[in-house]
């Protein structure tokens, strides 16, 4: 049989995905699958998963993990199809566990009791994603089947969030407490870090096309662009509030817009500033690096400069721009949750108020969505750069 | 027609190109040829003005190019560089129809000329024409390199060592192509190559430059008789001017025709009218014959070439 090196055997027993079940078995039975706390400080009592879900649930648990197991080993035909089905049959089901859960464990009659997701069932989720990764990958899935199954899971979690099982999740207590505000924060957090990217892009394609023109402000732009990503972000933050804090109470016109020492102001200041070295970097670097050969037959065939820069050197920069945009969305993201410190809102509140409070179920509530954030911005502008590539993958 | 009077051009301190004089007449091909940094490639470009001459003046059919506008001016010159330069964002038909599409030309119109294009050049359009770049071979893309410049039907044709990063056989069967369309299309062309046997094979004039002077300008067989220096002389070769210039020449002119053409022998060596002398000799010799017949391109046999008569009336 011919051994073909660039293209692995569909049919050779696949490494990884047993790797994760078995590890994902071991984990999910020997971890606390979940906890029945009596209110929302004290620990209260773990359950493993016998306890938390009982004989049934559990062997259909371990019976789904040992089956991808053994289909990512065994020689089956569709192999990897049978198991993307499996793992997001099992993803979009995780839930419904924490529904058995509690219905199962939680005390009659406690109004403040409630159930907490354990270290087995994060476990689980995370396995169970990499899994989806991997299996994926061996499919060589275009952008459309990935998208299908995201929305497929994050539909049926939604679905079940909704409805009346899980209303003792301790997350969605902490939700239900303070109603309207997880929205507040969702908007303000979409609002800063999406409005400091797209500001920060604006001027950073600026400022590379200045340094383009004229060379003698590629170290000037290029040294006080890295200065500001050197100052730890906290300090920014804090820096801001003396000079913004003056501005506003000289000019009366700021004021009336909301600018203050504290607040948004300051926050979207930090975060263009912190956005602009990896954004000026690229788009610089992607519009210098055109090989001279092609910008040299684009002028030598009648092209002119307007023509070779929105014709050529443009569409041949936009997968590295897009990068850079990639990099700096994800990093916005992750600081504007610590823009809450000075009162800018978004889902750092939440992390900063339950650190206050010692109540990790608000912490949690914070920081998840923060995460999901920034995995959902990088998959969506990793496939955004990847359709922009020049010649397509499957060439 | 183009013509350059005491042209120059500086790079700081440096002349690249040293008052040269050269006139190109409508439909020749003149190859530029020297070693490298001998101004060739600067003057070629100085032709569709991507760089500047310091002094002289450049006309290009009697009007002076630095009163046109430099865009305009390339639009009608087709540019042919070694790397190919095809746009690796856009299909070889997209490619080719760069210059129509800069011209505003309709659709319909683009899309009829690429296909003309692609079988011109041998390239079957619906193999190729939804194909990037990278997917060609080296041959192939300065294949569409040559369709692009051809594009839009430029009365010249600017080509900077098109054929000089493709390996040796692809580099034959393009020239061979070159010839060919040259033939039906007569362009004026201006062509860089170090290449002395490229040169001899293409040109109608060469143009033998050194140190950013013309030390030569004349046809591929008076530059082989007459080499006007040592310099020239080394570069075609002391030793085997005798072959080469027996490569100038096809066999059809020194072969003893039949009064009509007759079946060719199946199986037997045979030449085509169009190969050179030298190749005939070469066979000869190697099969140890007095002499081959000789095929039209029907493959009928139309006379034989004899060894006697090379050796003689060969050079």
């Amino acid at each position: 049989m011919p051994v073909t090196r660039s293209l692995p055997d569909p049919r050779a027993p696949n490494r990884v995905v047993p790797v994760l079940a078995g590890l994902a078995l071991v984990l999910v039975w020997s971890l606390d699958f979940g906890r029945i706390q009596p209110n929302r400080i004290v620990p209260g009592t773990g359950h493993g998963l016998v306890s938390a879900l009982g004989w049934g649930g559990a062997a259909l648990i371990s019976l789904a993990l040992g089956g991808s197991l053994l289909l990512s080993i065994l020689p089956v035909r569709r192999r990897y199809p049978c198991l993307l089905v499996l793992i997001t049959v099992l993803l979009a089901a995780l839930p419904q566990l924490l529904v058995v859960f509690a219905a199962r464990q939680l005390p009659e009659g406690a109004p403040y009791a409630r159930t907490v997701i354990g270290a087995g069932f994060w476990c689980l989720l995370f396995l169970l994603s990499l899994m989806v990764v991997e299996v994926l990958g061996r499919l060589r899935a275009r952008y459309g089947v990935p998208l299908l199954l995201l929305a497929l899971i994050a539909a049926s979690w939604l679905v079940l969030l909704r409805g009346d099982g899980l209303d003792s999740l301790s997350l969605l207590r902490e939700y239900q407490a303070q109603p309207g505000k997880f929205e507040q924060a969702l908007w303000t957090h979409l609002a800063l870090a999406f409005g400091a990217v797209a500001i920060s892009a604006v001027l950073a394609f600026a400022l590379a096309l200045r340094m383009i023109r004229s060379p003698g402000w590629q170290r000037p732009i290029l040294g006080a662009v890295s200065f500001l990503q050197t100052i730890p972000s906290l300090a920014v933050f804090g820096l801001l509030i003396a000079p913004l804090g003056a501005l506003a109470s000289a000019f009366p016109v700021l004021q009336a817009l909301g600018v203050r020492g504290i607040g948004w102001a300051p926050a979207l200041l930090a975060l263009v500033a912190y956005s602009l070295l990896p954004m000026v970097r690229n788009t610089f670097v992607a519009l210098t690096d055109i090989p001279e050969h092609l910008t040299d037959a684009a002028r030598g065939m009648g092209m002119t400069e307007r023509q070779v820069f929105f014709q050529l050197k443009l569409p041949l920069a936009m997968p590295v721009i897009i990068e850079g945009l990639r990099i700096t969305t994800i990093q916005a993201i992750g600081l504007t949750a610590v823009a809450a410190l000075i009162g800018a809102g978004g889902f750092g509140d939440f992390i900063f108020q339950g650190l206050g409070q010692a109540a990790m179920d608000l912490v949690l509530l914070g920081a998840l969505p923060t995460i999901a954030l920034a995995l959902l911005a990088d998959a969506l502008l990793t496939m955004l750069a990847a359709s922009l590539r020049p010649t397509p993958a499957r060439a | 027609m183009i013509e350059l009077k005491n042209v120059t051009r500086r790079f700081g301190d440096t002349v690249a190109v040293d008052g040269i004089d050269l006139a190109i007449e409508t439909g020749e091909v003149c190859v530029l040829v020297g070693s490298s940094g001998c101004g060739k490639s600067t003057t070629l470009r100085m032709i569709n003005r991507l760089l500047p001459h310091s002094s002289g003046e450049i006309r290009v059919d009697g009007k002076d190019i630095t009163t046109l506008n430099p865009e305009r001016l390339r639009l009608n010159m087709g540019y042919v560089i070694q790397g190919t330069g095809l746009f690796p964002h856009w299909t070889v038909a997209r490619n080719i129809a760069l210059v129509p599409r800069l011209l505003k030309w309709p659709q319909a119109r683009v899309d009829a000329r690429v296909r003309e294009l692609m079988t011109l050049l041998d390239l079957d359009p619906d193999t190729y024409a939804n194909k990037y770049p990278a997917q060609l071979s080296g041959g192939q893309a300065q294949r569409v390199g040559v369709a692009r410049a051809l594009a839009a039907d430029p009365n010249i044709l600017l080509m900077d060592e098109p054929f000089g990063a493709l390996d040796a056989i692809t580099r034959e069967n393009l020239q061979l192509e070159m010839l060919r369309i040259q033939r039906q299309v007569r362009k004026t062309t201006v062509f860089v190559t170090h290449d002395i046997d490229e040169a001899l094979k293409l040109a109608t004039r060469i143009a033998v430059m050194d140190q950013g002077r013309i030390v030569q300008h004349d046809t591929p067989e008076n530059i082989l008789r007459h080499p006007a220096s040592e310099f020239v002389e080394n570069l075609v070769g002391k030793q085997d001017r005798g072959l080469k210039l027996m490569s100038l020449r096809p066999v059809r002119e020194l072969m003893t025709a039949h009064a009509r053409p007759r079946p060719a022998t199946p199986g037997a060596d045979a030449l085509g009218e169009d190969d050179s002398l030298r190749e005939a000799l070469s066979v000869m010799l190697c099969r140890n014959l007095t002499q081959l017949p000789v095929c039209n391109g029907r493959g009928e046999e139309t006379g034989v070439i004899a060894r006697e008569r090379i050796i003689r009336d060969g050079v």
